[in-house]
C-alpha cells in the first residue's frame, strides 16, 4: 500500500513539474509565428521585429528548414496544441491543411474589420490558392511571396547565333541543339550545354516537367477526377523532356534546383526553367560568370500557351490559435502594400499587382514585368490533399524514364496506376 | 523504500519507451479513410501489394549484404595486418578511425560533392588519367548509384569493424599459437583453427551491430541520393520517413517499422544461434 502511495506521489511531482514549465508567460500579449528558414522567412522575421517596435506585441519566431516545416506544422496543428498563431505554408501543402480543417476561416475576421473580402490588389492566381476549394471556397490564408516559374536563357548566345527569343518548346529544342554543337569553348573552356533540366525524383522532376506537360495539352486528372497522365499528350510531353535531356549536363537525372543554378551561374548551360529567387545571384560578382547575359521570360508555348507552375508562400492562422484576432491584425499588416514592398526589397516577389508595377521596384528588379505575366497566367499544382504522395510517385517515374530505366509509355502507365492507388486509398 | 527510488526511472521508461511502443502498435492497426478510422490488419496487407515497399525492401537487403561483406572482409584484413609489429602502426590505426568519427550527414555531403559528375573531385581526378568520365555519373546513374552509396558506407564503417576485430585479436592469448607452432600447423591452418574460432565473440558483435545499422540506414543515402535516381537507392527507412512525415500516413509507416523490426530480430537470432552454438563445442 505504501509503495503505491509513493509511486503516485512521484508521478504527481513529475507531472506538475511538466505543467508548470509549459504554462508560463501565457498572459503576456504575444504571437508565435512559424517561418521557413531562407529568404522568404527572413523577410517575415524582419517584419515581425518592426511590428513589435510599433505595437509592443511580442512575436516569437519558430524557424524551420523547408524539409521539416510541413511535418512540424501539421503535427502541431493536428495535435491541437495551439502552439502557433501564424504559419507560413508552401502553397502545394495548403489543400492538405484545409482538408484537415486545422485553419481559421479568415472571412469573419475580415468582416469584423468592415471588409467584405480580401484586397483586390492581390494577383488573382495567388489569391485563388488561399481558398478551399480552389478559387471558389472559403478564404483560409493570404499570399505573401508570389513566386512562379520563369524561363531563363542566355541572351548573348541567342544573339551570337542570330536566334529569336524562344517562344515555343520547338524553338527551345532547336536552340539547345545549335548552342551545344557550336559552343564548345564555353566559360570554363569546355562545353556549354544547350539546356539544363532537373529530374531528381520528387519535387524537382515534377516541377520541371509540369510546364511541358501542360503546354503539350496533357492534364493530370480528367474531367471526372481520374488520373490521366498516360494520355497520348502526356507521353509525348515526357518524350520531349527526354529529348531535351540530351542537351542537359550528364547526371541531370539527379539534379535539384541548386545544380541547375550552379550550371547557369558557371555559364555551362544556356537555358532552363527556374524560380525568380535565383535572378539576383546572376548579377552577383562573387557567384556569377554570366553577369548581364541572362534574360528572363514567360514559359514557352506548345499546342497550348505556356503556363508556369505557381509556387507561393502563404500565411495562415491555425484554428487552435488562442490569439486569432491579434494574428489577423499582424497578417493584414504584413501583407499590406507598404509592408510587402519592404519584403520585396529584401528579395521576395510580391503578390500584389501594384507592387509588380511599382517604379522603384521595377528599377531594382527588371524581371518584374515578366514575373507578373508569368504569375497571372500561372497554374497551381493539382489541388489535392494527397499532393505530396502523388508528386513523390509521379516524380519517381519521371526520373526513371529520364534515366532510361523505363520507356516514356511504361513510366506514364505505371505512374497513372500508382496515382490511382493513392486516390483509391483516400476514398 | 526501494520502490520509491525506482519510481522516477519507471515513470521515465513508461513515458518515453513503453507508451510510444504501445501507441505505435495501436496506430499500425488503424487506417484513416474518408468514412473515419477503421481497425484491422489493412496496413499489413497493403504492404504485400505495395511495389514501392517491396522494392525498397529488396534494396535494403542488397545494400546490407554487399556493405556487410565488404566491411567485414576489409576490416578483418586490416585488423590482421595492423595486429603485427609494423612501422607506423600507431599512425595507421589512428588515421583509419577518422571516417568513423564523422557524422553520417557530413560524410554524405563530402561524398556528394566528390561524386558530382560535373564539378566533383573523383571525375576530375579520373580525367587527369585520361579516363573518359562521360558515363560515370555515380549517384545519378541507376546502375552506379547503389554501388556509390555502398562504397560510402564501406568507407565510413570498415574502421569500426577493424577496431572491434583488432581488440578481439589482441585479447587472444599466445599459448594456442605456440601450441599450433609446435604441432607444425601452417599459417593458414593456424588462422582457420586458432584465430577464427577465438575471434568468434568479436565477429558476432560486429556482425550484429553492423547488420542492425545497415538495415535501418537513412542519413547518408538521404543526403547522397534521397533514394534516387528514380527509386534506385530507396531503402525501407527512407520510405518509412516519407510515408510518415511527407504523406502523413503514420499507421502505414508504423506497420512498415514493425516489419523491419521483425526482420532485424530474426536475422540477429540466426547470427547468435549460428555463431554461439559452435563456440560451445
Amino acid at each position: 500500500m505504501r509503495v503505491t502511495v509513493y509511486l503516485v506521489l512521484a508521478l504527481l511531482v513529475l507531472l506538475t513539474s511538466f505543467t508548470l514549465t509549459s504554462c508560463t508567460g501565457n498572459h503576456r500579449k504575444q504571437l508565435t509565428l512559424a517561418v521557413v528558414s531562407g529568404v522568404e522567412g527572413e523577410a517575415l522575421k524582419q517584419a515581425a521585429t518592426d511590428y513589435e517596435k510599433q505595437t509592443g506585441i511580442h512575436i516569437d519566431i519558430a524557424e524551420f528548414p523547408y524539409t521539416n516545416l510541413f511535418e512540424k506544422e501539421l503535427i502541431d496543428l493536428k495535435a491541437h496544441t495551439g502552439a502557433y498563431d501564424l504559419i507560413m505554408l508552401d502553397d502545394p501543402w495548403f489543400p492538405r491543411f484545409a482538408h484537415e480543417q486545422v485553419l481559421t476561416d479568415l472571412t469573419p475576421l475580415l468582416k469584423n474589420r468592415g471588409q467584405s473580402g480580401p484586397d483586390s490588389d492581390f494577383v488573382a492566381t495567388s489569391l485563388a490558392l488561399c481558398r478551399h476549394p480552389y478559387q471558389t471556397g472559403s478564404l483560409y490564408a493570404l499570399p505573401y511571396v508570389g513566386n512562379s516559374q520563369l524561363f531563363f536563357y542566355r541572351k548573348d548566345l541567342f544573339e551570337k547565333y542570330l536566334m529569336k527569343a524562344p517562344l515555343t518548346w520547338d524553338d527551345v529544342l532547336a536552340a539547345a541543339k545549335t548552342i551545344q554543337e557550336k559552343e564548345t569553348a564555353g566559360a570554363n573552356g569546355g562545353q556549354v550545354y544547350g539546356y539544363v533540366e532537373r529530374a531528381a525524383q520528387g519535387n524537382a522532376a515534377v516541377a520541371d516537367f509540369m510546364p511541358i506537360f501542360w503546354a503539350f495539352g496533357a492534364e493530370m486528372f480528367d474531367a471526372n477526377g481520374k488520373p490521366a497522365v498516360n494520355s497520348p499528350q502526356g507521353i509525348a510531353a515526357l518524350e520531349f523532356m527526354i529529348q531535351l535531356g540530351k542537351y542537359s549536363p550528364p547526371g541531370y537525372v539527379s539534379f535539384n534546383a541548386d545544380d541547375v543554378g550552379a550550371h547557369l551561374l558557371q555559364g555551362t548551360a544556356a537555358m532552363s526553367i527556374n524560380w525568380p529567387a535565383w535572378i539576383s545571384s546572376f548579377s552577383d560578382q562573387s557567384k556569377s560568370k554570366v553577369i548581364g547575359k541572362m534574360e528572363f521570360t514567360t514559359l514557352p508555348d506548345g499546342q497550348k500557351s505556356g503556363q508556369a507552375e505557381i509556387g507561393n508562400w502563404l500565411i495562415a492562422i491555425p484554428r487552435e490559435s488562442r490569439n486569432a484576432d491579434a494574428a489577423m491584425d499582424f497578417l493584414l499588416w504584413a501583407t499590406s502594400a507598404e509592408q510587402m514592398k519592404r519584403s520585396a526589397l529584401r528579395g521576395n516577389p510580391p503578390t500584389r499587382k501594384s507592387l509588380f508595377q511599382d517604379p522603384e521596384l521595377v528599377a531594382k528588379f527588371p524581371a518584374y514585368p515578366a514575373q507578373l505575366r508569368s504569375l497571372e497566367s500561372s497554374r497551381p499544382r493539382p489541388r489535392t490533399p494527397y499532393w505530396n504522395e502523388i508528386e513523390n510517385a509521379f516524380g519517381i517515374f519521371l526520373s526513371k524514364a529520364n534515366s532510361g530505366d523505363l520507356t516514356p509509355e511504361e513510366a506514364m502507365n505505371q505512374a497513372n496506376a500508382e496515382i490511382e492507388k493513392i486516390l483509391q486509398r483516400a476514398q | 523504500m526501494p520502490a520509491l527510488f525506482l519510481a522516477p526511472a519507471i515513470a521515465v521508461l513508461l513515458a518515453l519507451s513503453i507508451y510510444p511502443l504501445i501507441y505505435s502498435i495501436t496506430i499500425s492497426l488503424q487506417q484513416e479513410t474518408a468514412a473515419g478510422v477503421t481497425w484491422g490488419l489493412g496496413n499489413f496487407t497493403r504492404l504485400l501489394s505495395d511495389n514501392f515497399f517491396l522494392t525498397a525492401l529488396a534494396h535494403t537487403f542488397v545494400y546490407a549484404v554487399a556493405a556487410l561483406t565488404c566491411e567485414f572482409l576489409l576490416g578483418l584484413g586490416l585488423a590482421l595486418l595492423l595486429n603485427k609489429q609494423i612501422r607506423g602502426r600507431g599512425v595507421f590505426r589512428a588515421s583509419l578511425l577518422i571516417p568513423m568519427m564523422l557524422p553520417a550527414v557530413v560524410v554524405g555531403v563530402i561524398w556528394r560533392l566528390m561524386l558530382n559528375p560535373n564539378f566533383g573531385a573523383i571525375n576530375e581526378t579520373l580525367k587527369q588519367f585520361g579516363i573518359n568520365t562521360g558515363s560515370l555519373t555515380w549517384t545519378a546513374s541507376p546502375k552506379l548509384a547503389m554501388l556509390s552509396v555502398i562504397a560510402v558506407d564501406v568507407w565510413q564503417w570498415t574502421p569500426f569493424v577493424f577496431l572491434v576485430l583488432l581488440a578481439g585479436l589482441q585479447a587472444i592469448p599466445q599459448e594456442p599459437y605456440e601450441a599450433a607452432l609446435i604441432d607444425g600447423s601452417s599459417r593458414w591452418q593456424t588462422f582457420w583453427h586458432v584465430t577464427l574460432p577465438l575471434l568468434k565473440p568479436s565477429i558476432l558483435i560486429v556482425l550484429l551491430l553492423r547488420t542492425m545499422d545497415l538495415l535501418r540506414v537513412f542519413d547518408q543515402i538521404f543526403i547522397l541520393t534521397e533514394g534516387g535516381p528514380g527509386f534506385a537507392t530507396e531503402t525501407i527507412s527512407l520510405y518509412i520517413y516519407r510515408t510518415a512525415f511527407r504523406f502523413f500516413d503514420f499507421g502505414y509507416a508504423a506497420a512498415m517499422s514493425f516489419v523491419l523490426l521483425a526482420l532485424t530480430n530474426v536475422i540477429s537470432a540466426i547470427y547468435i544461434k549460428f555463431l554461439q552454438a559452435k563456440e560451445t563445442i
